[in-house]
């Protein structure tokens, strides 16, 4: 008797949060257009208002912490643009609103979700009182939109840069492509690319181009849906024509050198089940967004044949993207590492709510818990940038900047991202296109 | 220029049947990668490699200017070219180690009760005079000579091994050291070196082989149906098989150039890159395997070997070179022996050799024909749970020469020829076919937070020497495999924000049917261990930003008691400019284990080469004397050989 009331209890309790945490047509829209009702603002602040280290305890409010710290210590100034709409493509909004409410989290966090078809999986606003929220805007970020069905980012400049000399140590010419394998909502084949029998969720494959002592380094991450597996990752060395599978530990490393290590690209690159997540609040918070052809672009930049520039760099010791930010709400969330051995101790990252991005103005802390890094990625409006990215419905990642503030050095990155499904064929994704190099 | 013509028309045959092939299955809607034409990229780089060697000083200032050409044509092909030019110094500034002062004259040894007596090279008491003087029907017939004439003279010349060790009562015979324009003895071509002139020696990419064109190669994807792909790359190429750094066991299809830098460079730097036609059906993903790829090889390059460093050069890996060298002279001009001859319990005497008695005569490389090239299948896949593997099969020639013996000569005693002497060491040079089927994989090991790595692979076909058979060498099957394992880890000393990569590999080889006996004075058979274990530790850190890059690495042979021990710091100053300051240093504590027969009791003149009070002096076989040459650089290895070869070195390198 007493058993059966217990079983009619949790019914009962499941039932309700069913009810309490089911998200309506209404979050969707939400979720896609969290400036329906007006664009945030903050008193003083407006398109054109420049951040310094002289006003910039009067917007403390909208400035993450790191961010803050970087401008209070002059490192930079942040020249303010109106907020803008950076609307996600009709197909992935389409997606979230077909599968609505078929994804649940696992038993407890860590454990994979079900049910998951495609789009974004929990478009409800996060609740403070919900103990996974952070959890659930995790699995948001996994199966974001990010660089959509697949992209590349060809050229992808990086340069090493002592941040008190200005000093370029190393610069990097790459190029990124990044490919869903499943849930894909926008490119052919619609919803997967098939046979996948390892179930390989995304893959992002990466080759270098310069400079000579990396020339034809390629890289290939294979990520699984299912997030109890480890990523594969394999490393071509072009001076050792030998492709190395990696060991789990190297994408703690800092890569190939940079300020930036595996688990850093796209603001998080790693399984959710790696950290532990808690949502942290929604803010108004600047993130560096903006329209690619209003910019004053690099003039010290290689040409290119179609006349792209990229963005300009300037702030102390070249490390910081000449872009525009602008106020947007934000979800913050943080990401302590479930391996007490990791690099990290936490990350803090300032989650656009409508992009849901990890990307824009990241805190990286170390072992000690002393802030450690800061990871701003610009993002630029597709319709204002490529002709080829027009109407991509992605943020397009513009610029980077990942400035260690303990050591005084920062890579940054100039991208030229390109949503072209035909540059992105499966086959660069297998270990042995690497194989194929020079 | 015949094999060129021959291996360029087979591979214009051979592309026109892949394109045709995959023109039948193209699928017009698939994705066009990359078919923009795009103008020559071309970098160009230079470095300077400089080392100075105890004992002997500067042991290389190679300068080397290469260019990286790269061009993508509008049909899709895509062009490759590496062109490599280098000048090594070495050979004019220090010109008495290893140019045209080198060597000069030297002493042999003879043992006696009483200790070792050392005579001047051409002076062996064992002569022509001597013998005949024995009295023996036909003694006046005899072979040996009294003295050298003037085209063999005590001068450029070093005792055999005198690199790595002293004659103690050894064979021991001279060695001409300079190069081949200013002393031709012993200069043959034992596979693209051994008869290089000193401006061959000082620029070897400009040979008849045209090596300054490195690699040259044309590589396109057809996109087939199904997300199936066929890869082609035409050309010249390196092609690398295998998952390990540092060991040939699956990664053989190129010959190495061992005289570059011994075993101690990248061996994407001294592989030597053949012309051959690759072509891999790439086949993707399928119900049960993530990714599947099949691979032929077909290598239609005349037959190259590798090269063991020509003697009188600073890299002579196991110093072969010099023991070649030193026996085609033997062969064609005769030479004193040390320690040859054994007149009475106790005594070897340096005895004087005629020509074509003993030594090495003809080098069989083989001849470009259809018959001679080389083929290889692959295939390679990463299966559903991760487990990244490969089955390899290659048919194609040593690249190790192999020496057989118990060929015709001259008896030294009687004057008479004959055109076998069992158990004499009487050489020619060959290059046996191999065939080899293999296997590597690597996977993760996530408890550990390592990679694992594992290759193995068994050969049919490889010859050893062997002084239990009357040709002094046998055919036997090997195994060879190794283990890897790579760890990055934080070590906070060395770094608190970059992991250091620690990789430690274990080589295992297994000679079958190895056969090993006592002899009367000692062991007998094959000087190779039948169960060889060499292991290798790296480690790797990675400082400011990458920009500075300290490693050491340890290599050590557990049979040949042998270790080298190589640091280095890599500091990359700018973009473009990087130097490497480094020493590779060697420790060998069980040089006494190298010793083998050295073939002088196997009798092949008897009764007069039997050993003094031997009890079958009719019968030719080995009793097993032994010393530290010829055979001792089969069990010290590559590392123990050149344990006296301490290095410094200094490397600058420079993108314009």
């Amino acid at each position: 008797m007493k058993k059966r009331s217990f079983a009619l209890l949790s019914l009962f309790a499941v039932g309700a949060a069913g009810t309490a945490l089911a998200a309506t047509e209404a979050d969707v829209e939400n979720s896609f257009n969290p400036y329906k009702a007006g664009m945030p603002s903050f008193a003083g602040l407006s398109a054109g208002t420049v951040i310094n280290k002289g006003n910039v305890d009067k917007f403390k409010d909208v400035l993450g912490a790191g961010v803050y710290k970087l401008i209070k210590d002059g490192a930079f100034e942040m020249k303010v643009g109106p907020t803008t709409q950076f609307s996600i493509s009709k197909a992935y909004v389409e997606a979230t609103r077909s599968n609505l409410n078929k994804t649940k989290l696992g038993d407890k966090p860590g454990d994979m979700i079900s049910g998951y078809v495609a789009g974004r999986p929990f478009p409800e606003e996060p609740d403070a009182k919900d103990p996974r929220a952070g959890e659930k805007l995790a699995w948001n970020y996994k199966y974001g939109v990010n660089w959509g069905d697949g992209a590349i980012i060809s050229p992808f400049y990086w340069k090493y840069k002592n941040m008190q000399s200005g000093q370029v140590e190393k610069t990097i010419k790459w190029d990124f492509h990044f490919l869903n394998f499943m849930h894909r909502t926008k490119d052919a084949p619609v919803p997967e690319i098939t046979p996948n029998p390892s179930g390989i969720f995304r893959a992002i494959y990466v080759k270098a181009h310069e400079p000579q002592d990396l020339k034809n380094t390629q890289l290939l991450i294979q990520r699984f849906e299912d997030d109890a597996k480890l990523d594969d990752a394999y490393l071509y060395l072009g001076f050792q024509r030998r492709v190395r599978r990696l060991a789990q530990g190297q994408v703690t490393d800092a890569f190939l050198g940079s300020d930036l290590m595996i688990e850093d690209f796209e603001g998080y690159n790693g399984r959710v089940s790696d950290m532990k997540w808690t949502y942290k609040g929604t803010r108004n918070v600047m993130l560096p967004m903006w329209n690619h052809d209003e910019l004053k672009l690099a003039s010290d930049m290689p040409a290119e044949a179609d006349g792209y520039k990229y963005v300009d760099f300037g702030g102390q010791g070249g490390c910081f993207a000449e872009g525009s930010w602008q106020l947007r709400k934000v979800y913050v969330l943080e990401a302590v590492p479930v391996n007490a051995n990791h690099p990290v101790s936490k990350r803090v990252f300032y989650m656009d709510a409508q992009l849901q991005n990890l990307n824009g103005a990241n805190e990286i802390y170390d072992r000690k818990g002393e802030l450690w890094k800061v990871f701003m990625v610009g993002k630029s409006h597709a319709d204002h940038h490529l002709p080829v990215n027009k109407g991509a419905g992605i943020g397009i990642d513009d610029a980077f900047s990942m400035v260690d503030l303990q050591s005084k050095h920062c890579t940054t990155g100039q991208f030229k991202g390109q949503v072209d499904p035909k540059k992105n064929p499966p086959r660069l994704f297998q270990v042995q296109n690497l194989r194929g190099g020079d | 220029m015949e094999t060129k013509g021959n291996g360029a028309h087979r591979a214009k045959l051979l592309t026109a049947s892949l394109a045709a092939f995959a023109g039948t299955a193209l699928a017009s809607e698939l994705p066009a990668l990359g078919e923009d034409e795009s103008p020559w990229q071309v970098d160009v780089t230079y470095e300077n490699h400089s080392v100075r060697r105890e004992h002997t000083g500067l042991a290389k200032f190679r300068n080397t200017l290469q260019a990286e050409v790269d061009k993508r044509l509008a049909s899709g092909w895509r062009v490759h070219g590496i062109l490599r030019g280098s000048w090594d110094g070495v050979y004019r500034m220090n010109s008495g180690e290893y140019g045209k002062k080198a060597g000069g004259s030297i002493d042999m040894q003879s043992t006696t009760p009483g200790g070792y007596v050392t005579s001047p090279w051409g002076t062996g008491p064992v002569n022509y005079t001597l013998v005949s003087g024995l009295g023996y029907p036909g003694a006046a017939g005899n072979a040996f000579v009294d003295n050298y004439g003037p085209n063999n003279p005590n001068e450029g010349l070093r005792v055999l091994g005198d690199r790595w060790h002293d004659i103690n009562g050894g064979v021991a015979f001279a060695v001409p050291v300079r190069p081949c324009d200013y002393d031709s003895r012993g200069c043959r071509d034992f596979g693209g070196y051994g008869d290089k002139k000193l401006s061959e020696l000082e620029a070897p990419e400009f040979n008849e082989r045209l090596d300054f064109i490195r690699e040259l190669y044309a590589t396109k994807t057809y996109d087939l149906a199904d997300g199936k792909s066929l890869f082609l790359k035409l050309g010249r190429q390196q092609v690398v098989w295998g998952r390990t750094d540092l060991f040939r066991v699956l990664d053989v299809i190129n010959p190495v150039d061992y005289s570059r830098n011994n075993i101690y460079d990248e061996l994407s730097d001294i592989r030597i890159p053949m012309w051959m036609i690759q072509a891999e059906y790439r086949m993707g993903a399928s119900e049960t395997m993530q990714d599947r790829n099949l691979q032929f090889i077909w290598n239609i390059d005349k037959f190259r070997a590798n090269n063991l460093g020509q003697c009188g050069t600073p890299n002579t890996i196991l110093d072969a070179g010099c023991f070649f060298r030193g026996m085609a002279n033997l062969w064609d001009n005769g030479g004193t022996v040390s320690n040859f001859a054994n007149v009475a319990p106790g005594t070897l005497l340096a005895t004087n050799f005629g020509p074509g008695q003993i030594g090495l005569k003809d080098v069989h490389l083989p001849e470009w024909s259809l018959k001679n090239t080389q083929f290889g299948v692959k295939y390679e896949g990463v299966t559903m749970n991760g487990l990244s593997f490969s089955l390899n099969a290659l048919t194609y020639r040593s690249q190790l020469p192999s020496l057989h013996g118990g060929k015709r000569a001259t008896n030294s005693f009687t004057g008479a020829y004959q055109s076998a002497w069992p158990y004499l060491i009487s050489f020619d040079m060959h290059f046996p076919r191999v065939n080899l089927i293999g296997g590597s994989m690597d996977f993760q090991v996530p408890a550990a937070g390592a990679a694992v790595r594992v290759e193995a692979a068994f050969t049919d076909g490889e010859e050893f020497a062997n002084t239990a058979r009357p040709e002094l060498y046998s055919e036997n099957n090997v195994f060879r495999s190794v283990i890897g394992v790579d760890r990055p880890t934080f070590i906070p000393f060395i770094s608190e924000t970059s992991a250091t990569l620690i990789s430690g590999q274990l080589f295992y080889q297994h000679i079958f049917n190895h056969e090993w006996k006592k002899g009367d004075l000692g062991p007998v058979g094959m000087p190779d261990w039948k169960d060889s274990v060499i292991g290798t530790l790296l480690i790797k850190a990675f400082l400011r930003n990458g920009t500075v890059s300290p490693q050491f690495i340890v290599a050590h042979d557990f049979m040949a008691r042998a270790t080298a021990l190589a640091p280095q710091v890599e500091w990359n100053i700018s973009n473009d400019l990087k130097l490497t300051i480094g020493a590779n240093y060697k420790v060998a504590d069980g040089r006494s284990r190298w010793e083998f027969d050295d073939c002088r009791s196997c009798n092949p003149f008897a009764p007069f080469t039997a050993p003094n009070g031997d009890a079958n002096p009719m019968v030719a076989y080995s009793r097993g004397l032994a010393g530290m040459e010829p055979q001792g650089r089969f069990r010290a290895g590559p590392i123990g050989a050149a344990f006296k070869e301490n290095d410094l070195f200094l490397k600058l390198n420079y993108k314009f």
